[in-house]
């Protein structure tokens, strides 16, 4: 794989992240260790667990989620995070557009493999 | 064995918080605070707790470094009073020629201040070398002087004689190192704060 390939799969990575994490949200509310274990168990998304507390802060300063002190069963409370209205209407903004972008991809990248 | 643990985890939250340096004090204690709860949910997720699973934790969490670059990334974090620290460079290099002491003092005041540069960065850039270029000016000027001023007494021997050649060259790279040392100390300062300016 060339230089300028790793560099672009990176950004693809970067950019598709967050929807990723919007997702993981979108049909219940998770505390954070809970949310970065779920992405970083899935190969090929994310480098580190780390690097994803960065984005949690971006998208709770962009308000497209939010995030509560909750009981946990045993030990300390923990932050669990939550689609707001605007991230919801984000993640269903970019799932129309990625089918159309990911079929329109596929149209091409996969015709010469069958 | 928790104390070693313990150790690894304090150390990493420490590396953690010095690349943080420059975000806005918030900022940084989310992010620190996440973190750390990220590690003591792992810990207490942890089957058996030994050095090695915990080098294992905080190797999937990630160099703090990587994660530092990505929150200033993501968030866009521009250090603030970034013109000071132009004012601060620039007055550690030379403040102390323009207006001897004080000028050198301010730099290293504007400094210590500055939200730029970690703890290390801001000893390295006091300590070499204090005073900046106006110390190896002043030790040549002195010396000089000093060798004028036995001329003058009608003693040249003395000063030239009294200086073998090893001696003089000993002299004359201390001198060298020390016009260097400040300028290399302040490049290096410059390089780390750009490092930590990423626009949003």
């Amino acid at each position: 794989m060339v230089a300028s390939q790793d560099a672009l799969l990176a950004q693809m990575r970067r950019g598709t992240l967050q929807y990723c994490v919007l997702s993981l949200l979108a049909d219940e509310e998770r505390y954070g260790f809970d949310l970065v274990r779920g992405l970083a168990e899935t190969d090929g998304m994310v480098t580190s667990e780390g690097t994803i507390y960065p984005l949690l802060s971006r998208l709770r300063r962009d308000g497209l989620v939010e995030s509560t002190w909750q009981e946990s069963p045993a030990g300390p409370p923990r932050r669990y995070y939550r689609l707001t209205d605007t991230g919801r209407a984000a993640l269903e903004g970019f799932r129309l557009e990625w089918r159309r972008f990911r079929d329109a991809v596929d149209h091409f990248v996969e015709r010469t493999e069958t | 064995m928790s104390s070693t643990a313990d150790k690894l985890i304090d150390d990493y939250l420490k590396r953690l918080n010095r690349e943080l340096a420059g975000f806005p004090r918030a900022r940084r204690r989310e992010l620190v605070d996440e973190i750390s709860e990220h590690i003591a949910e792992a810990r207490a997720d942890l089957e058996s707790e030994n050095e090695a699973a915990i080098r294992t934790l905080l190797d999937r969490l990630g160099d703090p470094e990587d994660i530092a670059a990505e929150a200033r990334e993501r968030l866009g974090i521009r250090p603030k009073g970034s013109g000071w620290d132009v004012v601060a460079l620039i007055m550690l290099l030379v403040g102390g020629v323009i207006l001897p002491v004080i000028g050198w003092i301010i730099g290293v005041v504007l400094l210590w201040v500055s939200e730029t540069w970690t703890t290390r960065e801001k000893l390295v850039g006091t300590l070499v070398v204090p005073g900046g270029l106006a110390l190896p000016i002043f030790i040549g000027l002195t010396a000089t002087s000093s060798e004028l001023c036995s001329s003058y007494n009608g003693q040249p021997e003395v000063c030239e004689g009294g200086r073998s050649l090893a001696a003089s060259i000993l002299v004359i790279s201390g001198m060298i190192v020390l016009f260097l040392a400040p300028i290399v100390t302040t490049a290096f300062l410059a390089r780390r704060r750009s490092r930590a300016i990423v626009l949003a």
